[in-house]
């Protein structure tokens, strides 16, 4: 499913996100980096129907989003905010289980099917067996990889996940990367990200999308659009790009 | 293994209540032996089985003992499972529905309703318009921000006290006689049940509680945030709207003729969540069982401890809180 972004332009007091026209491909994982305040996050939650979208701004195959009800949006788009609130200590398989709200009736409870829908994305995330585990006892990189297996409940063929990585040690941060790809690849999603580690982002993303100030500054593969003055611009502060092995490393 | 233990638990925790009712019917001042009871109530069910039996036992089984406890039994549960699902909808295990002001909310709108509307008025309606009133006015003030704990809480407090000084107003203008029975009402008792009141307080808490069994996962779904839960499909702001309109129902239909009984809604939940963790699934049902078993022990004691009758509402305070004191030093599991 691809998204494709027409004039879309959305604010609060002070900050206004406007981008002019974007197009996401399915089966790719695309991320979206830039500092702080650049409006990466309210990119998303303006994907994922989180805050009042304007109409006629983002389309979804075609398919304007402000006119999708809500549970119909949640089977198509599924997210993951950066930051986890949580009053009440779930299970994790409690936890995935509830990727399946949309699924569900109000008066309703989980089914036979969705609990092996949520048991079959504990699997791909790779912890079978933490079922009865309490989320809060996890640690943050498996608190992250639950999330995902959430989104995959969902069922929804776009996955949007805001900083999944930040917080997490290398070989998490890797291990959710990898995941992001297989995403893609094998169960041909749509994949977003926010990131902050450059390094990642272009050994990690099909694309990349620079934002400042609420705007897109550029678009497009890691391997053409990335250069240091795309960089300083951005983050405002001077990088270098050095080859090592093959391999582009940013230095700062 | 576990797991069996669990379930045994929970089997024992569903028939509690029913056995309680049974065992309760039989507890009181007046002795009936368990033989007179038995042929008393088989005599109710079909009146020319056996030998006659005293009208006496008849009278106290049906019209004092046994409205009695289809309320202790019906706001036992009422009141947990409001407690229940405002902790979960408000994400904070100290919400209940006394701090959110709907206690006295309704105490305040039943009160004025006896005063000034009569005993002939149905209390209820003005009890659930207040309640919902308060906790209303309650989140209008807080603020929408849901992770202002403290300024929840602090507005409950205040709405609280706001609706405990209009009530205040209301005894002060009330005559002799009404204040005497709003005074031992406000103070919570179940005593003043009769089938009159009743027929109007049980079917309102039986199907808030059903509806409230029903949604008991869509629960869990709403104590996330409200950005991730309407990622998820849900219509955050209808659905948490419903819940609190069902928990303000039932409170409301229970203080309108039990009065103010608080603790329950706080130390039940608690309880349950102790004991089966904190999915919804099982706590909100197991909330409501266990608060109807609550409240009929609860009844119990104040009708059998001393010679006069000990207000339930006194009896829930003084047991419960020191008894959650307990509790939470003892555990050492999370279950927050």
């Amino acid at each position: 499913m691809s998204i494709e972004v027409r004039g879309l332009s959305f604010g609060y007091k002070d900050f206004r996100l406007s981008i002019e026209r974007l197009r996401l491909e399915n089966r790719k994982v695309t991320s979206i980096v830039g500092r702080n305040g650049a409006g990466k996050s309210t990119f998303l939650k303006c994907l994922a129907g989180v805050v009042p979208v304007p109409k006629q701004s983002l389309f979804l195959d075609g398919r304007d989003l402000a006119s999708l009800r809500v549970g119909e949006r949640a089977r198509l788009i599924s997210y993951v905010p950066q930051e986890l609130t949580l009053a009440l200590n779930y299970s994790v398989l409690d936890f995935v289980l509830m990727g399946r709200a949309a699924f569900i009736s109000p008066f309703s409870v989980p089914s036979r099917e969705d609990l092996q829908t949520a048991g079959e994305a504990l699997h791909f995330v790779g912890l079978e067996g933490f079922e009865k585990r309490d989320f809060s006892q996890l640690s943050s990189g498996e608190r992250r990889l639950v999330l995902i297996a959430r989104t995959m409940a969902q069922s929804a063929e776009i996955l949007l996940l805001d900083e999944p990585t930040t917080f997490l040690d290398p070989k998490h941060e890797i291990e959710v990367m990898n995941l992001c790809r297989k995403l893609a690849l094998d169960k041909g999603k749509t994949v977003i990200v926010t990131l902050h580690n450059l390094d990642m982002a272009v050994k990690y993303s099909d694309a990349m999308i620079f934002m400042k100030k609420g705007k897109v500054v550029a678009f497009g593969k890691p391997d053409e659009v990335l250069n240091a003055d795309l960089l300083e611009q951005v983050y405002d502060i001077p990088m270098a790009i050095v080859p090592y092995n093959g391999k582009k490393i940013i230095l700062r | 293994m576990r797991n069996k233990k669990a379930k045994i638990l929970t089997a024992l925790l569903f028939l509690l209540p029913f056995l309680l009712t049974m065992a309760s019917l039989s507890i009181g001042r007046f002795h009936i032996p368990p033989k007179d009871m038995g042929r008393t109530i088989i005599q109710a069910i079909s009146p020319s089985a056996g030998p006659k039996v005293s009208t006496a036992y008849r009278d106290i089984l049906f019209r004092i003992r046994l409205p009695r406890l289809l309320l202790a039994l019906m706001a036992g549960a009422a009141l947990s499972i409001s407690g229940a699902s405002l902790q979960a909808l408000f994400k904070n295990p100290l919400v209940n529905e006394y701090i959110l002001g709907i206690s006295f909310g309704a105490a305040f709108g039943a009160a004025l309703s006896l005063v000034f509307l009569g005993k002939n008025f149905p209390a209820q309606i003005a009890a659930f318009v207040f309640a919902l009133g308060a906790v209303l006015a309650v989140l209008l003030i807080s603020g929408r921000s849901e992770s202002h704990t403290v300024s929840l809480l602090l507005t409950g407090v205040i709405v609280s006290a706001f609706f405990q000084a209009l009530l205040s107003l209301v005894e002060f203008f009330a005559n002799p006689y009404a204040l005497q029975s709003l005074f031992f009402w406000l103070l919570g008792s179940l005593s003043l049940a009769t089938w009159k009141d009743l027929s109007i307080s049980l079917p309102i808490m039986a199907v808030g509680v059903v509806a409230l069994i029903m949604m008991r996962w869509r629960l869990n779904v709403l104590s996330l945030s409200e950005e991730e839960a309407k990622s998820m499909g849900v219509h955050v702001r209808r659905e948490k709207l419903l819940v609190i309109l069902l928990t303000s129902m039932i409170t409301a239909a229970a203080t309108a003729v039990a009065g103010v009984i608080g603790w329950i809604g706080l130390i039940v939940p608690h309880l349950v969540r102790m004991m089966v963790g904190a999915d919804n699934r099982k706590v909100i049902p197991l909330s409501a069982a266990l608060g109807a078993s609550v409240l009929i022990i609860a009844d119990d004691i104040t009708r059998v401890a001393a010679t006069f009758e000990i207000p339930i509402g006194i009896l829930t305070s003084i047991i419960g809180i020191p008894f959650f004191i307990i509790l939470l030093r003892r555990s050492r599991k999370v279950w927050l």
